[in-house]
């Protein structure tokens, strides 16, 4: 089977168990609106498998050429974000097209991928290799740095502080995929840590409450405590086999807040128990696993940063959200890709899916 | 080679989370399953109503009536506040004791709160009809004990109150809980297995705000079994109406088969004050220094007196040290060793039959001695003294007989003869229950027999009275005519203690005794029985200080003369 159809299929399940858990999760809330919910999700999904279709039919080269383009685009996305964005739970994250809200903050981490993987990928004169490894710590560092910094404090003043740490992570990772000197790569780590008590007198009340809930859910069970609460009694209610669909008590009965969007893995754990668990695990590494093999196989520093670039930005939003369902991170928002309800999130994921199809297919071709 | 690392970095991450999966799903799963069932699933109770009590011809002595509770569900704040201020209207409450009693319980949980409790039936009502409006609002019914007879028994059936910790350690295996209601003293604690209720309810499955989203079972409240007993409520009434405010006990029991049919104590106290949770009179009750909740007849212990004479005469007749031609003189006093111990009176010549009509305590003096202690302790456990009678009623005393042998390993002290003086008219340590000189009279009355005596005759309709038994004393006839004539004489002898019954209809038999208390005025007893042929009851009456056997005497005279009016007496 060849990688592309491997990626579709496995998409294309994940997705299909998402659409089951969100549906598990509102069938039994009254409203028109929460009757709708499965079904936008649906819509979402089968224009989602567009946009893959569509991504990995277009060459992967030409984002090359449109790299500063894309980059700019979303920038002026972000700020249009301060004008007319709608607020939602506390945040200013959505832009509303027409029927369709939009979150910036979404594309701008496929953004950040693209412009990494483009500005890391020159090439030295003397040899095809990466020239990285020989570039001072301005250009391998700061200049970069000054690049993803721009959206990342733009995303981090909606506020959207789970977003805004997904782009330093995806900063990281491309740093050291990209071959950028230990040296500097342990700079950065260690300003980090230090900068870490600067960011905490930067953080919003009820930021500060979520960070010291998930040292401590039992500090505020009602309240900011709560959702982690409800999340990890319904991961850990479920069991060996789970409730089964449309059983699962702590979701469909509402004492689960975000169920069918953060917290959609709580969700599917509570019905489906450890040995769905296990399944969707293996769906998502299978995934991301086919993302790395690609990028091995590419020959193109272009299309092997940005397959490695994609691959480890959906570990790690997985990794990031699981971690949160499970009480082992602390709550932000973002969601599971592929699972969680939200059309942003599905489309970004798909298309970045396709370009790794299509980084798949051309390389041959290169 | 970076590669390689992320490879093996994304594998770590997989099993990290696998295993915290394993470790929430797998080892704590079964805490988290609780927790969530906690979470969704509720139980409204529904009480069922405990046994009622019954006396021997069906009438119901300890009933259920049904009260009200006022409950409220927690809501939007303002909701609740509306509901409270509408209940407060209707029940002439204020406003903030009812939230005061909704803020007490309803902190957290998402459980309706009773904000008021017995609510009776006309405002229920009212407030059942705010419901289209305050759909928070709760009536629910309750059974509740209520006591048609108000004080009449109260020491047989006992009162309820809320499970206190002793017992709940005791009966945490039975399916005891917590702030579960059962019975302390009488019936109500010996039967409270067979009296209590079990409580059923609808479990229901509510979502996040405690709003009902399905029905998943119901368990109907299973009611207590009822009891009947062998009181005769005309009887009880009469006995208590007869010790008329005076301290002391009244049993009536049938000899032949100890069924108690009277069992009146005083004072006494109002079962129905622990239903109505009056505090004040309750402390007042705990406090009193006549200690009312004490059921002197199988309680209390006192000194015999006279009424343990029968039980020397029995042990001289028995043993051949005496025989019913046997007389000795009472001069009034007789001196034995250095003191001298005095009659009541001065009888002159006097047998055996004589001596207990008249209740010569010289006579018993020379029996006593001639006997020796130990042959009196003897026949004193023999007719059931010092130990309980094991009637089905908790907290029974078993009292205490001296002998020399006892004396000697417990104090390390000698039995002199004045000790078995003492204790052939029945003073110095012999302390006794009213029960306990019941059961002896009746041994005589049904010629010989030791019965034990019960109050509860069928537990829903299933008599127990079969398991009872009654031991032979196997004594001789002769003893037992002797004694029982001795008995008659008392009653029908001009010069007998008892002479008062003469006049009776029926032939009554009876021992009358005045127990010597230390600095106090002396205890009243009389014990006997009727008709005298062929015995139907056998009644003790125990005046506590009440001054003399005399006025026991005139108590017994008011019941036998009452129950003959009632024709109860056949």
């Amino acid at each position: 089977m060849t990688p592309y159809f491997k990626i579709l299929i496995i998409a294309v399940l994940i997705a299909v168990i998402g659409i089951l858990s969100i549906y598990s999760s509102t069938y039994q809330k009254e409203g028109e609106f929460w009757q709708l919910v499965y079904k936008r999700q649906l819509l979402w999904f089968i224009l989602g498998l567009a946009f893959f279709f569509l991504a990995s039919k277009i060459n992967y080269r030409g984002l090359w050429d449109i790299t500063y383009f894309l980059y700019g685009t979303c920038l002026f996305l972000l700020l249009l974000v301060f004008v007319l964005g709608i607020v939602r739970l506390g945040a200013q994250r959505w832009l509303r097209f027409f029927w369709f809200s939009v979150q910036p903050s979404e594309i701008a981490k496929l953004a950040t991928v693209i412009f990494l993987a483009r500005y890391f990928s020159t090439k030295s004169l003397q040899d095809l290799s990466l020239n990285v490894n020989r570039l001072g710590i301005t250009r391998s560092l700061f200049l970069p740095l000054f690049f993803v910094a721009i959206p990342m404090v733009l995303v981090l003043e909606q506020p959207d502080l789970g977003s805004a740490a997904m782009l330093l992570f995806i900063f990281l990772a491309m740093l050291f995929l990209a071959g950028v000197r230990k040296r500097y790569i342990f700079l950065i780590l260690s300003a980090i840590v230090l900068c870490l008590p600067l960011l905490w007198h930067l953080m919003r009340d009820y930021q500060k409450d979520r960070l010291l809930v998930f040292l401590n859910p039992n500090l505020d069970p009602l309240g900011a405590g709560y959702t982690i609460i409800q999340s990890k009694i319904a991961i850990g209610s479920g069991g060996l086999f789970g409730k089964g669909w449309l059983s699962g008590t702590q979701s469909s009965l509402r004492f689960l807040p975000e169920s069918h969007t953060d917290f959609i893995f709580a969700t599917f754990a509570e019905e489906w128990g450890i040995a769905g668990c296990l399944a969707l695990l293996f769906l998502y590494y299978s995934l991301i696993k086919e993302g790395i093999l690609i990028a091995r196989r590419c020959a193109d520093n272009f299309g092997r940063l940005l397959a490695l670039g994609i691959s480890s930005s959906l570990a790690l939003q997985v990794f990031v959200n699981i971690s949160m369902n499970m009480g082992l991170a602390p709550v932000v928002g973002l969601p599971l890709p592929l699972m969680s309800y939200g059309g942003s999130s599905m489309f970004l994921t798909f298309i970045s899916l396709g370009i790794l199809a299509n980084i798949s297919k051309t390389r041959a071709i290169f | 080679m970076r590669i390689k690392i992320l490879n093996w970095t994304v594998i770590l991450v997989f099993l990290f989370i696998f295993s915290g999966l394993l470790n929430m799903q797998l080892m704590q799963g079964k805490r988290f399953s609780e927790l969530s069932s906690q979470n969704c699933i509720r139980l409204v109770p529904q009480e069922g109503s405990r046994g009622r009590v019954l006396d021997r011809w069906g009438s119901v002595i300890v009933d259920n009536g049904l009260s009200y509770n006022v409950m409220v569900s927690p809501a939007e704040n303002g909701q609740v506040d509306k509901a409270l201020q509408a209940a407060s209207r209707i029940l002439d409450g204020n406003f903030k004791s009812l939230k005061e009693n909704f803020g007490k319980k309803g902190a957290v949980s998402f459980m309706p709160v009773t904000i008021a409790r017995n609510v009776d039936i006309k405002k229920a009502i009212a407030l059942e009809e705010l419901k289209p409006e305050l759909d928070n609002i709760m009536i629910q019914p309750y059974p509740l004990r209520s006591y048609p007879y108000a004080r009449l028994a109260c020491h047989v059936l006992g009162y309820l109150g809320e499970i206190d910790l002793w017992r709940l350690t005791k009966l945490a295996n039975y399916g005891y809980k917590t702030r579960d209601i059962v019975g302390f003293g009488g019936i109500e604690e010996k039967y409270d297995y067979f009296l209590r209720q079990e409580t059923g309810g609808l479990s229901v499955k509510v979502d996040h705000r405690g709003r009902s989203a399905g029905i998943l079972g119901f368990r109907p409240p299973s009611n207590g079994k009822d009891i009947e007993l062998t009181l005769d409520l005309r009887i009880q009434k009469i006995a208590e109406a007869a010790l008329g405010g005076r301290k002391g006990s009244v049993i009536i029991m049938d000899p032949n088969n100890g069924q108690i049919l009277a069992m009146a104590n005083f004072p006494n106290f109002d079962p129905s004050i622990f239903v109505n949770k009056s505090f004040d009179s309750i402390a007042r009750l705990f406090l009193d220094a006549h200690a009312p909740f004490i059921n002197r007849a199988i309680s209390g212990l006192y000194p015999a007196g006279s009424v343990f004479k029968p039980v020397v005469a029995c042990a001289a007749l028995e043993t051949g040290k005496m025989n019913s031609s046997k007389t000795y003189v009472c001069a009034g006093k007789m001196r034995i060793g250095n003191r001298d111990f005095r009659c009541w009176d001065t009888h002159n010549k006097q047998d055996l039959t004589a001596a207990i009509a008249d209740s010569c305590d010289v006579f018993f003096y020379r029996t006593g001695l001639l006997l020796g202690g130990q042959a009196i302790y003897d026949y004193a456990v023999k007719f059931g003294f010092s130990r309980p009678t094991s009637v089905d009623l908790p907290y029974e005393s078993g009292g205490q007989v001296p002998s020399p042998l006892s004396r000697k390993i417990t104090k390390f002290k000698n039995w002199f003869d004045g000790d078995t003086a003492n204790l052939s008219i029945g003073q110095g340590e012999l302390l006794v229950t009213p029960l306990q000189v019941l059961r002896m009279t009746a041994a005589f009355a049904n010629k010989g027999f030791l019965v034990n005596p019960y109050v509860v005759k069928s537990i829903d309709g299933q008599e127990l009275s079969g398991q009872k038994r009654k031991t032979a004393l196997n004594l001789k006839d002769s003893t037992i005519n002797y004694i029982r004539q001795g008995m008659r004489k008392a009653v029908s002898d001009p010069r007998g203690t008892a002479n008062m019954l003469s006049g009776l209809k029926v032939a009554c038999a009876g021992k009358t005794g005045t127990a010597e208390v230390s600095r106090r005025a002396s205890h009243g007893w009389f014990t006997g029985f009727f008709p005298y042929q062929e015995p139907k009851y056998a009644i003790c009456v125990f005046l506590e200080n009440g001054g003399s056997g005399h006025a026991a005497t005139a108590v017994a005279k008011a019941i036998i003369e009452e129950m003959d009016k009632q024709r109860i007496i056949q």
